[in-house]
């Protein structure tokens, strides 16, 4: 009796183990690593919203056919805590142990380069959505040895955002103004991406013709008024707010109530959330999103995607739409492995990826990596009219061709 | 000369919160000894609390009494269950209360969420003198905050609890003989010191949006507040939002920018170094026993 016991205790752990086994086959394990608490968890809950309606549209749809098997995509998500220590032991743990395919984040730029030090030479995929990874992403790094042969930035270079941004705001704010501009102020953070990023935007403003004055307050700043003053003692034509929306929500109606300039740009606002706080100004004012607004977008792809992301539960913000930067990718990488036919084959899912283009949500015109597995796609911009929190047009200004005079493009 | 009055106008109206959360720290840190890091999520929770009653249509400034006596009962809990446990260990209260800030972000963040939260100007009016733009809501925090600290100040030099108050600080074991209930008194003051901070997160989002890490920014101001002026001095908290407010005002308006956090940080040091019980001189702070 005792050995029946156990020769059915042994039969059924065997079962348990193979059904594991099965499970696990067609399992194709896929790593979010994003901030979940810290101070980016606005950006970081867009990964993980973007991530959870993917895999759920993906898996709902069949899974991914491979050869001659089909892949449910599992999620594996890790809160970084917006702490690089642990955006690292998470990539450590999700490579080493649970043997994920891809990662998708994180949604900084150190951060970033360091999980692709653990990504790399385990050759596990990674996407992430910096414009700033322009700066380690050369021909020796993306090599077929190269430590980021398996990064791809799934967000334009900055000099490529920069130009279409500058474009986009000039061409919708010189016909509200009595003149045409020329003096720009762009008030940015003072913390590192805000250095790299606003480097950019000066020059792209310097290219459009503009005399750019850059005023950079300490991170956290909640009481812009004594900045703002000084900005207005200057005289600008145009108010840049760069780089970080929540500042730019604090800043920008302490600048109306001031009467700091005559126009102004917002970057990363969605009118979505313009109009939700109902701002409202006597002046005209632009603002832009990280890639396309989920507020007042032209394009009905564009609604219908956030109609189902916030469906899923993702809080409205300034940066919701941030997670398109992540949305497009699971697409496209599943449509890699499906070319390919293998799930365990990096090198060829890589060069799959450089050589095959996507249209998705994102943008209109496809996707296509460059040889620096980068993206190119243009940003809108959109206008509010004076006195009003929901009448927006918009603008779509494809990025220049090259880099502006200056900018080294990295 | 605009740019200029218009500086020392922003200092004045920025320097009023920060006065605020100082007093809170000054009295619980000087008088009662005991080192809360997380006093500026009490004033965060103040800020979020309005926003709701407001967003539920309450009038701002009855949400602005009912923020206050919410924080005030969360000082009672917090002293109450955790607090009270330490004074005789301040090291272990001060571990503690980051331990709890972080807590309270994250709670914060679980019941609403992580983004900003900001209220309609409750006033909506801009005053122009002389060129000077005075946002009227400004003025009333301005106000408000006055008559806050002359409350508090004559209260604590004045008032027959006051003097128990001190005498508490001075010598706490005779003030128990002298029949003194100390840790009431103890108690009271952090009731009170997180009553002003629940004020002071009321008056913060009726200026500035707050989001749940607005607490841990405040509170290295507030700490700052309370040791250039002295600790435990309730003057000396005015006297140091004045200097820390015009510091930051005017170094951000004529000084480089970006370095403006900097400044009064180093006027912070300076102070401390030249005159280390603070300018208008206060207690020792907390003693281990």
């Amino acid at each position: 009796m005792r050995q029946l016991g156990l020769g059915l205790a042994m039969a059924a752990a065997g079962l348990a183990m193979a059904l594991q086994t099965a499970r696990a086959d067609d399992e194709l394990p896929i790593g979010v690593i994003a901030a979940q608490s810290g101070s980016f968890v606005s950006a970081g809950n867009t990964i993980v919203g973007a991530a959870n309606l993917a895999a759920q549209q993906i898996n709902d749809a069949g899974g991914i056919k491979v050869g001659d098997k089909t892949y449910k995509i599992k999620l594996y998500i890790r809160d970084n805590r917006t702490d690089v220590n642990v955006t690292i032991a998470a990539a450590r743990e999700l490579v080493n142990d649970i043997g994920v395919k891809a990662i998708w984040g994180t949604e900084t730029h150190d951060f970033s380069v360091s999980m692709a030090k653990i990504t790399g030479p385990a050759k596990v995929l990674q996407f992430s959505g910096n414009s700033s990874l322009g700066a380690v992403l050369d021909d020796k790094a993306v090599a077929d040895d190269g430590w980021l042969h398996y990064a791809f930035q799934s967000e334009p270079q900055e000099w490529q955002r920069s130009g279409s941004t500058a474009k986009g705001v000039l061409s919708l704010l010189t016909p509200q103004l009595k003149s045409p501009p020329k003096h720009s102020v762009v008030f940015v953070g003072n913390d590192a991406t805000g250095q790299y990023l606003s480097s950019h935007y000066v020059k792209a403003l310097e290219a459009e013709g503009q005399k750019v004055d850059l005023v950079q307050y300490p991170p956290d700043t909640t009481d812009f008024s004594p900045l703002l003053t000084r900005i207005k003692g200057m005289k600008p034509d145009i108010v840049h707010f760069w780089y970080n929306g929540d500042s730019t929500l604090t800043a920008f109606p302490q600048a109306l109530k001031l009467g700091v300039a005559p126009s102004y740009f917002l970057f990363g606002v969605d009118p979505g959330i313009y109009q939700e706080r109902s701002l409202k100004a006597d002046v005209p004012v632009t603002m832009s999103c990280v890639p396309v607004c989920w507020g007042s977008s032209p394009f009905p792809e564009v609604k219908q995607y956030f109609d189902k992301y916030f469906g899923l539960g993702a809080a409205k913000g300034p940066q919701s739409s941030v997670s398109l930067l992540y949305y497009d990718y699971f697409f496209w990488y599943a449509k890699a492995l499906e070319k390919v036919g293998k799930i365990d084959d990096p090198d060829a899912v890589v060069a799959e990826l450089l050589k095959s283009d996507y249209k998705g949500v994102v943008s209109p015109v496809p996707l296509v990596f460059n040889k620096h597995h980068q993206v190119t796609f243009a940003t809108e911009v959109c206008m509010v009219e004076p006195n009003t929190s929901d009448q927006f047009k918009c603008a779509v200004e494809q990025p220049p061709a090259a880099p502006p005079p200056g900018d080294n493009g990295g | 000369m605009d740019i200029f009055v218009q500086q020392l106008v922003n200092s004045l109206s920025v320097a009023s919160v920060t006065i605020l959360i100082g007093i809170g720290i000054t009295l619980i840190f000087g008088l009662a000894g005991i080192v809360n890091f997380a006093h500026g999520e009490f004033l965060m929770i103040g800020g979020m609390a309005t926003w709701f009653m407001v967003g539920a249509g309450m009038n701002f400034f009855v949400a602005l009494v009912f923020a206050g006596l919410l924080v005030g009962a969360l000082g009672f809990a917090a002293e109450r269950c955790l607090f009270r446990f330490t004074l005789n260990r301040p090291m272990n209260g001060f571990i503690m209360s980051i331990g709890l800030s972080v807590i309270l972000q994250h709670a914060v963040i679980r019941v609403f969420n992580e983004f900003q939260k900001s209220i309609t100007d409750p006033v909506g009016l801009v005053w122009t003198i002389g060129g000077v733009d005075i946002i009227a809501m400004r003025a009333i925090v301005v106000a408000i905050t006055a008559v806050i600290v002359a409350i508090t100040y004559f209260g604590i030099s004045r008032s027959r609890y006051g003097m128990a108050l001190r005498a508490s600080v001075s010598d706490r074991d005779t003030a128990e003989l002298m029949g003194i209930p100390v840790r009431r008194y103890v108690t009271g003051v952090f009731i009170y010191g997180s009553l002003l901070a629940g004020i002071g997160g009321a008056l913060m989002i009726s200026l500035f949006p707050i989001t749940p890490f607005t607490g841990s920014v405040i509170i290295i101001r507030g700490f700052a507040v309370s040791l250039i002026g002295g600790l435990g001095n309730v003057g000396g908290a005015v006297v140091g939002g004045l200097v820390l407010g015009l510091v930051d005002g005017l170094s951000a308006g004529y000084g480089y920018p970006e370095w403006t956090d900097a400044y009064s940080l180093v006027v912070m040091i300076l102070i401390l170094v030249l005159r280390p019980q603070g300018l208008l001189g206060g207690t020792l702070g907390p003693k281990a026993s």
